[in-house]
């Protein structure tokens, strides 16, 4: 069966290598921060250093944003991020949201499963969107501040010299070589990550032999945005078989080999496009359709042990691969990057001392271990690892449809907010809270109205939380109490990011400033807080402490203490 | 018995039955299953489980 193969439906514009003022072969500007490589966790980290005003140079080997078959879907949690990142429209708008998913052995469907969404949320718990996507809205956010993201395409690093005090980067273009002495360097360069290898750090832990072959098509189709899942399927018996919906009619199929069948014999088109035809005449889907990517993919479980290595800090794919069932790759990426970029950039401005940076890496090693835990569970399930795992997959399948109660190990377990529950920068609780998001979690989402001036407009607790330390201070009377005003000037006089919003469960159109109504009287209830009381947001809005009674001084010791964080 | 511990339990049951090997499989799961009938303690639900998990094997 011979099918024309089409390109993926987007054109990427290319940019051209550019060399900086020299002098004797270095770039003349010694730079605070270098991110190395352009992908989604770099872009991020970029935007996240301009939000605190911190410039960054940002080094891309390719002339464009990426190409292939890469990470489609982007959690909540993630669309959070964007959007403190001013990028989040696009993704809304291309993007195609989506909260749940089915599961079925042979012809049965044996779960439908849902990811949490309800009235209170802001935004969906899922989004499909091509990587190419993704890095573009990213890069159109980035250009909008060029004047501190400076962009070096066709630029690759050749080695790094990596000091106590900073590190030099030996870099290479079409339009010829140079050196870039640098503060800091955040290695978001991809799974193959060169700077990883020239500091001679492995990854570690568990890679998986099942592998999957992952194909892209073009197809019209009206069949709605869901997690498809196919175990046994009458049209590749033996096989499990994985469908998401992207937006411009590209689908994605990842299908999974038989033992001994030839990884390179598999993914030629001879032998992908029947399968897919055979797939898509079991699912009823009649369009016509023409193959764009095919490539093949295997399920690693690896992790860095730390990601600050002195100077340099690793995020994204160059720390940790994680499997692709989940959705956690990107995902994690885009956390890390939230992560990493406030802190570095308190750092670079003197605000906090370098210690901070470390936090970085006891928190997001947390997480990748997390994210290995619920990554390696979907793994077993999806790519059985041993006859044992094949046979109790068989035994939980064919019970499902009349068992709920072994349902849930069909779970694809995807992505979700992760808690910092051992961050040394927690501030423990001092009162006893029955509800609410703890030190280390994000905030739960909840609609209020902002008032301004006696006039309201419909917003969620997350608008309240911008790229600065947040407190969230529970009033009575919708106005800010005069010390944390004061504090507040204090903190912002010294240069640190910070803001005070005060919530109230009632509307005061005369109150002076602004204030966040509770309209639904949920945020009161559900956070167990009455006037008073505090949450306390870092600038990537995880909850840093929370107080029944604040005082300003809590707030400023915990603020301060994150500052000079240290990990003892 | 919450999500998190069915899951704990169903990968330490498929460890096991790996670390064993697949001749032993058969052996093992018997035992288990004679283990849970004595834990059960419940002849009627013992008996209905054994119809239950022979039911749409034979297809």
């Amino acid at each position: 069966m011979n099918k024309p193969f089409k390109p993926y439906p987007f054109t990427a514009k290319k940019y051209a290598a550019r060399v900086p003022a020299l002098e004797k072969g270095v770039d003349v500007k010694r730079h605070d921060v270098t991110i190395v490589g352009g992908g989604p966790v770099g872009l991020a980290v970029a935007l996240g250093l301009a939000n605190h005003g911190v410039r960054s140079v940002l080094i891309e080997a390719d002339d464009s944003v990426c190409h292939g078959s890469r990470a489609i879907c982007i959690s909540r949690r993630s669309l959070e991020i964007i959007e403190r990142l001013g990028a989040l429209d696009g993704f809304l708008k291309t993007g195609l949201p989506w909260t749940g998913g089915r599961s079925f052995y042979r012809d049965t469907e044996v779960l439908h499963f849902t990811m949490p969404q309800d009235e209170n949320q802001k935004l969906p718990p899922m989004v499909n969107l091509a990587q190419y996507h993704i890095e573009q809205f990213l890069l159109d956010a980035a250009e909008k501040r060029a004047e501190l993201i400076d962009i070096r395409w066709q630029t690759r690093v050749k080695s790094i010299d990596a000091r106590d005090d900073g590190a030099t980067l030996q870099l290479t273009t079409p339009d010829g070589d140079y050196a870039l002495e640098t503060e800091w360097v955040v290695a978001s360069d991809g799974g193959r990550s060169t700077i990883r290898e020239a500091l001679g750090l492995q990854l570690k832990g568990t890679s998986y032999e099942g592998r999957y072959v992952i194909v892209d098509i073009e197809l019209e189709s009206e069949r709605p945005t869901e997690r498809l899942a196919y175990f046994d399927p009458s049209s590749n018996p033996g096989s499990t078989v994985l469908v998401h919906k992207q937006p411009d009619n590209v689908w994605r199929i990842d299908y999974q080999l038989r033992d001994g069948e030839d990884a390179d014999e598999a993914v030629k088109p001879d032998n992908v496009i029947p399968r897919v035809q055979s797939l898509l005449d079991m699912m009823g889907e009649t369009g016509a359709w023409s193959p764009i990517w095919i490539t093949i993919y295997k399920a690693n479980a690896l992790t860095l042990e730390r990601y600050r290595h002195r100077r340099v800090m690793f995020a994204g794919d160059a720390a940790h691969l994680v499997p692709i069932f989940g959705v956690r790759g990107a995902n994690s990426g885009i956390d890390d990057a939230d992560n990493i970029a406030w802190k570095l950039a308190l750092v670079v401005k003197g605000l906090a001392s370098d210690t901070l940076l470390d936090s970085y890496s006891d928190e997001r090693v947390a997480a990748t271990h997390e994210n290995l835990s619920y990554g390696t569970k979907s793994t077993e399930f999806m790519a059985p690892p041993s006859f044992a795992f094949d046979l109790m997959r068989t035994a939980v399948l064919s019970l499902a449809a009349r068992h709920p109660e072994v349902r849930s190990l069909i779970n694809p377990r995807q992505t979700s907010a992760i808690t910092y529950a051992t961050s040394p920068l927690n501030i423990a609780d001092r009162d006893v809270f029955a509800s609410g998001p703890v030190p280390g979690a994000v905030l739960a989402e909840y609609p209020v109205t902002i008032v301004e001036a006696g006039h309201g407009r419909e917003a969620h607790l997350t608008d309240l939380a911008g790229p600065s330390f947040t407190a969230l201070c529970f009033t009575d009377d919708g106005a800010l109490p005069a010390a944390f005003a004061t504090l507040a000037h204090a903190l912002r006089a010294s240069g640190l990011p910070f803001r005070a919003v005060p919530l109230s469960a009632h509307l005061h159109p005369r109150a002076q400033g602004v204030h966040a109504w509770d309209h639904t009287g949920r945020i009161f209830e559900r956070y167990d807080a009455r006037p008073g009381t505090v949450y306390l947001l870092r600038p990537d809005g995880h909850v840093l402490g929370r107080w029944r009674d604040a005082q300003p001084d809590d707030i400023e010791a915990a603020i301060a203490r994150a500052l000079s964080a240290s990990t003892d | 018995m919450n999500d998190a511990e069915l899951d704990a339990v169903y990968t330490r049951l498929c460890k096991t039955m790996t670390q064993l090997g697949e001749a032993k499989a058969s052996l093992f799961l018997a035992r288990f299953a004679l283990l849970a009938i004595g834990e059960m303690n419940d002849p009627d639900a013992s008996l209905k489980l054994i119809v239950e998990a022979s039911d749409g094997i034979a297809d």
